[in-house]
C-alpha cells in the first residue's frame, strides 16, 4: 500500500520537516510511530516526512511546566519520572493503558493527539491537566490550548502545521489532592470505549474545592464536562453528589453507535467510570466516601 | 521505481540494503531471508512479527524499513549461539510452550526485552510484556510459566497445584 511513495525524509529539524511538509501539496504524510498512519489504507501517500530525528523527543521541566516534545513514546511517558510524579500519575497510567508494548514503544503523544483520535487516551488526561499544544507553521510557532487544538486539528484548520511540543502545567496541589485515570475497552489492548480522567481536591469539611473531569471516545473528540466541574465545586462528597455528576455526565456525552458498543452502552458507561474516578480520586486525597 | 539504501545491523552483522522508500521494515527482512519474522495480521495487533529494534519490541509490520537506518536489530534468528538454544526458547521447548510456533519468535523475542530490562519480573508483568503477542493454539498459561521458569520464579498456577487449591 506504500509502493506510490516516492521519497522517505527524515528532517533533522522542525523549519526542516515544514518545508517539506509545504512542497508536498497534501501528498506528503508526517510520521513517527507509525502505528496508526501504516494501518490506514486509501491514502494519497507520495512522500513521507519521519519526524523521529528532528529532535522532538524530550521530557523537560521549564518552571512550572513539564514540556513533552511530540515524538516522546508512550513508553517513554510511561517510565519517565518526572511524568510519574504529575498528578498521580495520572499521564503515565494513560501511556501504559494504550495498546501493547510493541505498540507503545513506537507510538508518539504528538501521534495520539494529532491523529485526532476521539478515543485518544492521552487527550483527557492532558485536557484534565489543562495542557497546552505547540504548533510550529509557517508564520512561526503559536501556543494554544489543547482543547482548541484538538477542535482546530479535527476540522483542517490547521493545514502544513505541526504539532511539536505539549506543556503541561503544575497541577494544583496541595493537601487532600486525588486524580485518577479510568478506561473501559473490550481487552487489554483495544481502543476505549470510554476513557475518563478526573481530579479534585477537598477541603477539611470534605468539600469539593475544585474538579476537574474529561471524557473520551463519546463526542467527536475528547472533552472537558465543565457541567459536571461547576456541579461538584463547593458541594461535600458523598455517593449522593456523585450519582447527581453520573445524571450530568449521561446528559453531557454524545456517544455513536459503533461495532463496539451502542450509544446506549457507552452512556451508562460513562456514568458508572466517572463515579469509578471520582471515587479514586477520593481515596488518593485520604478521603472515604 | 525509486530507491534508497539503509544500512542496519542485524543479529550482529552490518547489513545494507536496496529498499523502496515505503517498504516497511517486515517485508525487507522476510526479503533478506529473515523469516523467523512471521507475517500476521500486519496490522500492529497480533505480534508475530515482532522484532528487537535497539533493543525494545515492536512490531516490524508498523515500522519503515527507513526508520531502521542506523539501529540494531535482533531476529529470531540471532537468539541462538550456534546450535545452543537461548534459556528462553529451550524454556519454551520445555514447558511445551511450542505448538504450531507461529507465534513463539515474537513471544520469546518480547520476553526477552523483558529480563533484560527486568530479570526478575512478576508473573504479572510477564502477562503484561506478552500481551500484544497472539497465540491460537497452546494459550498463554504455558509461554508465561516458560518465562518464569527463566527468571527462577514459580507461576502462580504451580503454586496453586502444589498448594492443592487447583486439581487437575
Amino acid at each position: 500500500m506504500f509502493e506510490k511513495v516516492e521519497a522517505f525524509y527524515r528532517p533533522e529539524s522542525v523549519p526542516e520537516a515544514l518545508r517539506l511538509l509545504e512542497r508536498g501539496k497534501g501528498q506528503a504524510f508526517l510520521v513517527a510511530g507509525g502505528t496508526d498512519l501504516v494501518v490506514e489504507a486509501g491514502r494519497p501517500v507520495r512522500f513521507l516526512i519521519d519526524l523521529t530525528r528532528a529532535g522532538l523527543s524530550y521530557i523537560r521541566k521549564h518552571d512550572a511546566i513539564c514540556a513533552v516534545g511530540a515524538t516522546t513514546t508512550l513508553a517513554e511517558l510511561e517510565e519517565s519520572t518526572a511524568i510519574r510524579a504529575l498528578a498521580c500519575g495520572l499521564i503515565s497510567r494513560a501511556a501504559a493503558s494504550c495498546g501493547s508494548v510493541q505498540i507503545r514503544n513506537r507510538a508518539t503523544i504528538g501521534g495520539n493527539l494529532a491523529h485526532g483520535s476521539a478515543a485518544a487516551d492521552l487527550a483527557t488526561p492532558l485536557l484534565a491537566l489543562d495542557a497546552s499544544a505547540l504548533v510550529a507553521g509557517e508564520h512561526g510557532r503559536r501556543r494554544m490550548r489543547l482543547t482548541d487544538y484538538l477542535a482546530r486539528s479535527h476540522g483542517d484548520e490547521l493545514p502544513h502545521c505541526l504539532l511539536v511540543e505539549i506543556g503541561i502545567p503544575e497541577p494544583p496541589h496541595g493537601a487532600r489532592c486525588g486524580w485518577s485515570f479510568q478506561k473501559f475497552g473490550r481487552t487489554e489492548i483495544d481502543i476505549a470505549l470510554v476513557n475518563a480522567a478526573a481530579g479534585l481536591q477537598l477541603d477539611t469539611h470534605g468539600r469539593v474545592k475544585w474538579a476537574r473531569l474529561a471524557l473520551g471516545a463519546v463526542a467527536e473528540f475528547p472533552f472537558r464536562v465543565r457541567g459536571v466541574e461547576e456541579l461538584m465545586t463547593g458541594r461535600e462528597l458523598d455517593l449522593a453528589l456523585l450519582a447527581e455528576a453520573g445524571k450530568e455526565v449521561m446528559r453531557a456525552v454524545k456517544p455513536i453507535d459503533d461495532l463496539r458498543a451502542t450509544a446506549e452502552f457507552r452512556r451508562e458507561l460513562c456514568r458508572v467510570l466517572v463515579g469509578r474516578a471520582f471515587e479514586e480520586c477520593a481515596e488518593h486525597a485520604g478521603y472515604s466516601l | 521505481m525509486k530507491t534508497m539504501m539503509v544500512c542496519a545491523t542485524v543479529n550482529g552483522a552490518v547489513r545494507q540494503w536496496t529498499i523502496a522508500p515505503g517498504d516497511l521494515l517486515l517485508d525487507v527482512l522476510r526479503r533478506e531471508g529473515y523469516f523467523g519474522v512471521k507475517r500476521g495480521c500486519e496490522k500492529g495487533e497480533c505480534g508475530a512479527c515482532t522484532v528487537l529494534l535497539d533493543g525494545k519490541p515492536v512490531n516490524s509490520c508498523l515500522v519503515f524499513a527507513a526508520q531502521a537506518e542506523g539501529c540494531e536489530i535482533l531476529t529470531i534468528e540471532g537468539l541462538s549461539e550456534g546450535d545452543a538454544l537461548h534459556p528462553l526458547q529451550e524454556a519454551f521447548l520445555d514447558h511445551g510452550a511450542v505448538q504450531c510456533g507461529f507465534c513463539s519468535p515474537g513471544m520469546i523475542l518480547a520476553a526477552k526485552a523483558l529480563l533484560d530490562r527486568q530479570p526478575h519480573p512478576t508473573e504479572e508483568q510477564v502477562r503484561a510484556a506478552l500481551a500484544g503477542n497472539y497465540c491460537r493454539c497452546t494459550g498463554y498459561c504455558k509461554p508465561v510459566e516458560a518465562v518464569l521458569a527463566v527468571a527462577g520464579k514459580e507461576p502462580a498456577v504451580a503454586r496453586r497445584r502444589k498448594t492443592g487449591a487447583i486439581c487437575r
